[in-house]
C-alpha cells in the first residue's frame, strides 16, 4: 500500500471520528470520488463502527465511544504497582538473594575452624 | 666401624622421621567427618581411613542440590594441605515442559591446616553477611594420622542421623598392585586358573597358560586407564580402582588387546587370534 493511501486512510479515520474541518472533509470527498480503493475502505470502516456501536448497545451512535482512562486513576495505579514491585524485590532479595547471585557466593568454601 | 654405626643410626632416624611425616608406607590417614546443620543438628557422622594416599569421596544430595567432592591431602611436616575437587548441581527451576533445570559447576578449593585441626567445609558457600553464624549446612573434617599397625586396607563407616538427605562417604584408594587371575577358554575346555600380582605401569612379563596339552605364551602388563571422558568422573576419580590389562603375543609386536575393569572379581573376556578366549578377573591383592 502506498504512502498516499496511508495518508487518506488516516484522513478517513479522522473524518469518522469527527475531527476534521470542513475544508479537509471537502478535500477528502474529492479524493474519494476519484479513488475506489479509499471509498471502499471508508465503507468498510463505517460498517465496522456500526457493528461495534450495536454491540455496545447504541444502534444510533454516530461515533463509537472510546474507552477513557482518567489521568489520576492511571497515575494512582502506576504508583501502586511501582511500590509493590520495589517492596517485593527488596524482600525477595533479602530472603533469597539476587537473581542467581555471584557464583563465588554459592560455591563451597573450606575454612580452618 | 664407628662411622658405619653413626650412618646406620642416622638412617634409622631418617626413616622414623619420614614415617612421622605421614609419607611412609606404615602411616594411616583418617578423615573424621561430621555433617552439621544450623550449628547443632548433626545429620551424619563417620570416618574414612586408609594408607597414605587414601582420598575421601563425599556426596550430599537432596531434591534441590547435589554436592560431590573428592578430598585429597598432601602432608608437609606438621601441616597438611587439604584440597577438595567439587562437582555441584543446583536446581534452578523447571522448564516449560515441566522438567528440572540444573546448574552444574566444577571447581577446586584448598586450605592448609595442622594435623588434628578441623576444616569446616561450607557446602553452599560462606554464610551471608547479616545471617547468624550458626545458620547453614557444613561438613567438619578432622585429619588424623597414625601408624597403620600392619593394616593396609581402607576402611569407612557412616552413620546417617537424618534420612532426608542422601549422604555418602567413601575411601578412594588407587591400587599399587592388582591380583589378576587368567584362564583360557575354547569351547567347553577351560584351562586351570593362574594368578599374578601385577604392578601398574611395570614392564610387561611373559606368562604361559596350558590348555588341553597345548601351551599359550602371552606378554601381559598392567596400566592405568585413560582419563575419564566426563568431568564428573575425572573430578571424583570414579575410575580410581580401574586397571587395564594389556595382552600381547611374543610373535606380534602390536598388543592383541586390552581388558579394563574394576578390582571386583568380575570375569572379562578377550578373544585371542588363535581362537581361544582369555578370561581375566581383577581383584585387590591379598593383605601382606
Amino acid at each position: 500500500m502506498s504512502d498516499s493511501h496511508e495518508h487518506w486512510l488516516k484522513q478517513i479515520d479522522a473524518e469518522l471520528d469527527g475531527e476534521m474541518s470542513l475544508a479537509e472533509r471537502a478535500l477528502l470527498a474529492k479524493h474519494l470520488a476519484a479513488c475506489s480503493h479509499c471509498s471502499g475502505a471508508r465503507a468498510s470502516q463505517l460498517e465496522v463502527r456500526v457493528a461495534l456501536a450495536r454491540s455496545a448497545g447504541d444502534p444510533h451512535a454516530r461515533v463509537v465511544p472510546r474507552p477513557t482512562i482518567r489521568g489520576r486513576a492511571l497515575a494512582f495505579w502506576a504508583v501502586v504497582a511501582l511500590v509493590v514491585g520495589v517492596a517485593g524485590g527488596w524482600l525477595a532479595h533479602g530472603r533469597w538473594g539476587g537473581p542467581g547471585g555471584a557464583l563465588e557466593d554459592v560455591r563451597a568454601a573450606i575454612v580452618v575452624h | 666401624m664407628r662411622r658405619s654405626s653413626s650412618i646406620s643410626v642416622s638412617s634409622v632416624f631418617a626413616i622414623v622421621a619420614l614415617l612421622w611425616a605421614g609419607q611412609g608406607p606404615g602411616t594411616r590417614v583418617t578423615y573424621r567427618v561430621r555433617v552439621v546443620q544450623d550449628g547443632d543438628l548433626e545429620l551424619a557422622r563417620g570416618s574414612v581411613s586408609g594408607p597414605a594416599g587414601t582420598d575421601l569421596r563425599f556426596a550430599l544430595r537432596d531434591d534441590t542440590a547435589e554436592v560431590e567432592a573428592l578430598f585429597q591431602i598432601v602432608p608437609e611436616g606438621d601441616t597438611v594441605l587439604v584440597s577438595g575437587e567439587f562437582f555441584t548441581k543446583r536446581r534452578l527451576g523447571r522448564s516449560r515442559r515441566g522438567l528440572g533445570l540444573w546448574e552444574q559447576d566444577t571447581y577446586r578449593r584448598s586450605v592448609r591446616l595442622a594435623w588434628g585441626d578441623t576444616a569446616r567445609v561450607h557446602l553452599f558457600g560462606r554464610p551471608r553477611p547479616g545471617t547468624p553464624p550458626s545458620e547453614g549446612l557444613w561438613v567438619h573434617v578432622v585429619l588424623v594420622r597414625g601408624f597403620s599397625g600392619g593394616e593396609g586396607r581402607p576402611a569407612q563407616e557412616l552413620e546417617v542421623l537424618d534420612s532426608t538427605m542422601d549422604i555418602v562417604l567413601e575411601a578412594v584408594v588407587r591400587p599399587r598392585r592388582a591380583h589378576v587371575v587368567m584362564n583360557l577358554v575354547r569351547g567347553d575346555t577351560v584351562s586351570g586358573p593362574r594368578g599374578f600380582d601385577l604392578v601398574p605401569e611395570a614392564p610387561a612379563r611373559r606368562v604361559q597358560l596350558a590348555m588341553a596339552g597345548r601351551t599359550t605364551t602371552l606378554e601381559i602388563g598392567l596400566a592405568r586407564p585413560e582419563p575419564a571422558k566426563s568431568a564428573r568422573d575425572r573430578v571424583l576419580a570414579l575410575d580410581a580402582d580401574v586397571v587395564c590389562l594389556r595382552i600381547a603375543t611374543p610373535e606380534v609386536a602390536q598388543p592383541v588387546g586390552v581388558v579394563c575393569g574394576r578390582l571386583n572379581d568380575v570375569a572379562r573376556r578377550l578373544p585371542l587370534p588363535g581362537g581361544d578366549t582369555l578370561v581375566a578377573t581383577f581383584a585387590w591383592p591379598a593383605g601382606r
